[in-house]
């Protein structure tokens, strides 16, 4: 059990002290394990993401992340905040939040740069990811003149850069275009084969079958209601339709009505 | 809205291939400075004349088209400089020899010599001064123009958080232009004053909770990438041959000017 990248036992978690967002969550996460959550809005999956990135911190239960625990004290120490920030990365939900420099790479040499890398190789990780994403044509654009797609690569070259072991996703292609969609699971499935471990956030089903390797299922109560694998899961229509993560649809050909299951 | 936006933010004529855009950012700066410093020191209008031909002349060679550029210059004149100069040329402000006088409302003013003069050097700064900033900030882009604020010692953080302001302003006006199309789309385009004013501080409110909230998120953003309170920035400037030229050239006009 000790080589886990991740170990959540009975983590409790709210806002402001009265909005609960996760309640009683266990999760094991093994290193280089793709991982994916699923659930309706407002189930606490941005806020699990959040918490696995040492962002914000458990109200009650325990987080590790490589064996040591996760708390507001052990971020104090500079050496182990920039040794965890190597080792994890995380794109946010909403690119605007995550783009803030002047330019898109200036956002994406960013983190780098905080964490010491050497200049000589900032600027070779640049041009290969930039050329891997083909986004060499917007580097010198500001974020306020790119498409939402555009964003998301900024947003993901800015933290794959970095080249983290863990990289986590929140709802990556949450509103884009199927051809972006598209693009960006093909970007994920290289960093399959790599030997990362990958925690994605989303509702798309289709992109939660092609990638993983496990899925939780986050009610809206906040809490794991199932976890297995993605046929076990998806297979599930009972499960999904009660976590609002399928709809039945009801539409017409010609004179015949069809009534079935919709996944998105 | 879109004309505020064209005309502070566009990076349409810093991103063409002209003569200005292809200097070093901080050399250009510093050439334009040492310009601004010959306009504020300088008595001699004809002097004047020949910086603001200076100016004119690198538009064109930066491909600036001229109706564009004078029309952004002349547009700030009457406001930095016209309500002032004007009773400067009366006798009742610059005493001096008469020139001619004019009737206003039943008053006759004395237009004097030394009042005109004053006026027309005062008007002739303002505006040279104007057409250099005014190049300066259309020929460069925006982060070019932060960046450079470095070289000036201008503490990092301080930098950061222009950059971020000028960034996220767009965010806003996005925001903004589109809460004005929903009132717009639902009420029409015809308000009370009450109803208005209570559409506008519940626009405010929200636009302030927004903005909070943004900022709680870039800072976990930041933090996620590293940050630890001390920004670290690739500065990526590089001078050639033409921009040693170029100070060269403004160090003697400097010089000789003076």
């Amino acid at each position: 059990m000790n080589n886990l990248a991740f170990e959540l036992r009975d983590i409790h978690f709210s806002y402001l002290g009265k909005f609960p967002a996760l309640s009683g969550v266990n999760i094991n996460i093994r290193p280089g394990e793709k991982v994916t959550v699923i659930g309706a809005n407002g189930s606490g999956k941005s806020t699990l993401l959040h918490m696995l990135d040492g962002l914000i911190f458990p109200d009650q239960g325990t987080i590790k992340a490589f064996g040591e625990n996760l708390n507001e004290n052990v971020f104090a120490d500079e050496n182990f905040s920039r040794n965890f920030r190597k080792k994890v990365g995380l794109v946010f939900q909403n690119p605007d939040v995550q783009l803030f420099c002047p330019t898109a790479q200036e956002d994406i040499i960013f983190g780098p740069l905080q964490l010491g890398m050497e200049k000589g190789e900032i600027e070779n990780r640049l041009e290969e990811l930039a050329g891997i994403l083909n986004l060499k044509h917007l580097l010198d654009r500001p974020p306020h003149q790119l498409s939402v797609g555009e964003k998301r690569k900024v947003a993901l070259a800015s933290t794959l850069i970095i080249n983290p072991e863990v990289l986590i996703l929140d709802e990556p292609t949450a509103g884009l275009d199927p051809l972006t969609t598209r693009h960006i699971i093909d970007l994920l499935v290289p960093a399959d084969g790599s030997g990362k471990t990958i925690i994605i956030s989303t509702h798309d089903l289709h992109l939660a079958e092609e990638i993983s390797d496990i899925i939780y299922v986050f009610s809206p109560e906040k809490r794991i209601v199932k976890c297995g694998k993605p046929e076990e899961i998806l297979n599930d229509g009972q499960l999904l339709h009660d976590n609002n993560l399928i709809h039945i649809h009801r539409h017409k050909h010609k004179d015949t009505t069809h009534i079935h299951p919709h996944l998105h | 809205m879109s004309f505020f936006k064209d005309s502070v933010f566009s990076d349409e004529n810093a991103s063409k291939n002209g003569f200005l855009q292809s200097l070093d950012p901080r050399i250009k700066t510093i050439t334009f400075l040492l310009f601004l410093v010959q306009i504020l020191l300088t008595r001699n209008i004809f002097i004047l004349l020949c910086l603001y031909a200076v100016s004119v002349l690198l538009a064109c060679f930066s491909k600036i088209r001229l109706g564009f550029f004078l029309k952004r210059t002349w547009v700030f004149i009457p406001l930095f400089s016209l309500f002032i100069a004007i009773p400067a040329i009366f006798s009742i402000f610059t005493p001096g020899e008469p020139l001619t006088t004019v009737k206003i409302a039943g008053l006759t003013l004395i237009i004097t010599r030394p009042g005109l003069s004053g006026a027309a050097l005062f008007i002739a700064r303002v505006v040279t001064s104007v057409s250099f900033v005014v190049l300066l900030n259309i020929t460069t882009k925006h982060f070019e123009l932060l960046k450079v604020l470095r070289i000036f010692k201008i503490p990092q953080i301080f930098v950061m958080t222009l950059g971020m302001c000028y960034r996220y302003i767009f965010l806003f006006i996005g925001i903004i232009e589109n809460t004005h199309l929903a009132v717009k789309s639902r009420v029409g385009i015809k308000i009370r004053p009450k109803k208005g004013q209570r559409i506008v501080a519940s626009n405010i409110t929200s636009l302030w909770q927004r903005s909070y909230q943004l900022n709680e998120d870039v800072y976990q953003a930041m933090l996620s990438r590293g940050y630890n309170g001390e920004p670290l920035v690739l500065n990526n400037f590089k001078a050639g041959w033409q921009d040693w030229l170029w100070l060269l050239c403004a160090l003697t006009i400097f010089i000789t000017i003076r």
